[in-house]
């Protein structure tokens, strides 16, 4: 995407890296996310895209480079520091707790209290329940009853929980790292469908996936990574098949449009 | 809908926390026949109860300690050395009553810390770490009553947390001169925050729209709720009234019940429980919650020390032996899956109460104790199939 004054930026990552020993995973990759735009990162397996998404989300200390939320340098120690600053992370297994309600997984670790006594403090179960209800309702995802254990939900309904989650605190930045892995083929649609619902009410959403047809369907744009470097950075169009054909080029080195220069954009 | 397919619907749906509750039924109404009412009457219920409290009182911190995946085997002696401990602050160090019982307790939440140290901090196994806990307070436990053996202990106020009744502070020769009149007011009480609660939760549901069970369902579910309440406490005000220990569990098993179901602390205990990594990204304290939950279990096993001290009225020096095994026991017959994340404090409780009926009424019918154990071992295992296979056919 080509930067223009009025394309405002929620995230700008730039030249991070990151090594593990003496393997190079990160090796100067900058992002960029513009407001209301879906990211699609695709690359092979240790191209480093889950490493610059836990760099991202406070898991991983690069070894270099910054990053930039709204403008503004930040640094992150751990995931709760980034997530203050409204980046939200959908693993792929969900990280939800099975024996819990709906509503219990979208407030957990942020229960609402009624009277605060610290640990003590006595949950507001009717606001929180009301709260989940509008939030489920707001993004058109079905799902009987709040009160309902996750444990009970399809794998569909539990991606959907989980992403909700993530929205319901007024995340600047939603990253989803390979929402539809797991899924059946109605799941996945079901999960798509959120994702542009969620495009459409204004979210900014990066998507990690090995299905590019998913990338293909709600990204606006795309990066490919591969061994640890950015190699594309193109708007996601054309027809699948010719969309499939240019990222897997990209994706064995066949393509590398920044060879040369470290910076571009 | 109607009241039939309100019932098979409750029962299909709730059969697991009916289940418990149906099955001590089942065995109190069993040993009533049995016995010829002597299973019911005010003597032996109070018995069973005095003599349950230490291990309902273990099982209310185990339910929490499985819950958060892991398991604690130190309980039994631990409890045991704390009951010592009491027993010589009283008798040897002279304290009052007033300093012993909280020093006790604090004694007790230091020993979970121990253990919560090495388990949280450390990562070690749990099962490794208390049963290194449970060879260290066994000999403790030797250590400190090697020199007098069993300890006597006179002081009076301390031996009625055992073996005393709450005082009628109503007496009266007119109204039921028979009858413990505060005990009776305590069962009108309890009948009226019990169908209060169910009332508000009831009417909180369906404001949010949300599918609630008939009006006959309630009624039915309220009127037996009162029954029970109300039939305890007839019975017990027909002899001496509540027991002290009663009071104790009592109080213990509300103010858990109250943490695990109304508390973040408590959404917390089961959130871990549920997911811990999890639990950890969303910024729960993995580590907190585990030193809360061993701390919690630490200082219950100081107050079942302190029970069985109590209803003994001395320190033995082999106090406390295979506590931690009844209470593992109740807590999975009372519906705790070994999986974590699941399990009641009220559900443990029962089960605490489901096993010590099997042994109070089998002994009353003089049943061989090599048969006591078998039956016990049937209905162990019998829970724990009920809850496996009601869990499977749920998903």
């Amino acid at each position: 995407m080509e930067q223009t004054s009025e394309t405002k930026l929620v995230v700008e990552m730039r030249n991070i890296k990151k090594h593990f020993g003496a393997v190079q995973a990160l090796r100067g990759v900058d992002l960029q996310l513009a407001q209301n735009e879906v990211l699609g990162l695709v690359g092979d397996n240790a191209a480093g895209k889950s490493t610059l998404m836990k760099v991202l989300s406070g898991a991983y200390i690069p070894d270099g480079g910054d990053i930039f939320i709204e403008g503004k340098k930040v640094s992150f120690a751990n995931p709760m520091d980034a997530r203050r600053q409204g980046i939200e992370m959908v693993y792929q297994d969900y990280a939800l707790a099975n024996n819990l309600d709906v509503a219990a997984n979208v407030f957990m670790g942020r229960e609402v209290v009624g009277i605060n006594l610290g640990p003590l403090g006595i949950m507001d179960y009717p606001h929180m329940e009301q709260e989940t209800q509008n939030l489920l309702q707001r993004l058109n995802i079905q799902i009987a009853s709040v009160r309902q254990k996750v444990e009970r939900l399809s794998g569909g309904q539990r991606q959907a929980v989980a992403i909700a989650r993530a929205t319901a605190f007024d995340a600047k930045v939603i990253i989803m790292d390979e929402p539809t892995a797991a899924l059946s083929v109605a799941a996945i649609d079901q999960v798509l469908e959120l994702v542009k619902e969620l495009k459409a009410q204004g979210s900014s959403i990066i998507i990690i996936s090995h299905r590019l047809e998913d990338i293909y369907r709600v990204s606006d744009r795309m990066i490919v990574l591969r061994q640890g470097r950015k190699v594309s950075d193109t708007p996601v169009e054309g027809d699948i098949h010719e969309f499939r054909e240019r990222v897997v080029a990209y994706m064995i080195g066949a393509r590398d449009d920044f060879a040369e220069e470290p910076v571009a954009g | 809908m109607s009241f039939t397919d309100d019932v098979r619907k409750l029962l299909r749906e709730n059969i697991r926390d009916y289940g418990m509750f149906i099955a001590l039924f089942v065995i109190v109404l069993f040993f009533t026949l049995a016995t010829d009412g002597l299973f019911i009457s005010p003597r032996n219920l109070v018995n069973l109860v005095n003599q349950t409290g230490f291990i309902a009182v273990l099982a209310v911190g185990m339910t929490l300690v499985i819950v958060i995946r892991h398991i604690d085997l130190s309980v039994g002696f631990l409890a045991g050395f704390l009951g010592a401990i009491a027993a010589i602050a009283l008798e040897q160090w002279g304290l009052p009553l007033v300093i012993v019982i909280p020093l006790v307790l604090g004694f007790g939440i230091l020993a979970g810390r121990l253990t919560s140290f090495m388990v949280a901090d450390l990562g070690i196994p749990a099962f490794v770490a208390t049963l290194a806990g449970w060879l260290g307070y066994r000999g403790a436990l030797q250590l400190v009553t090697r020199s007098t053996g069993t300890i006597i202990i006179t002081d009076d106020a301390f031996n009625a947390i055992g073996n005393g009744f709450i005082p009628d502070v109503f007496q009266s020769t007119l109204i039921l001169p028979d009858r413990h009149k505060f005990t009776l007011i305590l069962g009108l009480i309890g009948i009226a925050i019990f169908i209060s609660g169910e009332i508000i939760n009831r009417s909180r549901l369906q404001k949010q729209g949300d599918e609630v069970s008939s009006t006959g369902m309630l009624i039915l579910k309220l009127v037996l709720g009162s029954i029970l309440i109300g039939g305890i406490a007839w019975i017990l005000g027909g002899d001496r009234g509540l027991s002290w220990t009663a009071v104790v569990v009592l109080i213990v098993a509300i103010s858990y019940h109250f943490m695990t179901t109304r508390t973040v602390l408590g959404r917390h205990i089961y959130a871990v429980g549920g997911n811990p990594e999890a639990a950890e990204l969303s910024g729960i304290s993995v580590k907190r919650v585990t030193h809360v939950v061993f701390g919690s279990m630490g200082m219950l096993s100081a107050l079942a020390g302190i029970l069985f001290a109590s209803r003994l009225q001395s320190a033995t020096t082999t106090a406390g032996t295979l506590f931690e095994l009844d209470a593992i026991a109740a807590a999975f017959v009372g519906g705790v899956s070994a999986a974590g994340g699941v399990g009641t404090v009220i559900g443990s409780l029962v089960g605490a109460l489901v096993m010590a009926s099997l042994t109070n009424g089998m002994n009353l019918m003089g049943i061989d104790i090599s048969y006591q154990y078998i039956v016990r071992a049937i209905v162990l295992a019998a829970a724990v199939i009920f809850d496996v296979t009601t869990r499977r056919t749920e998903k």
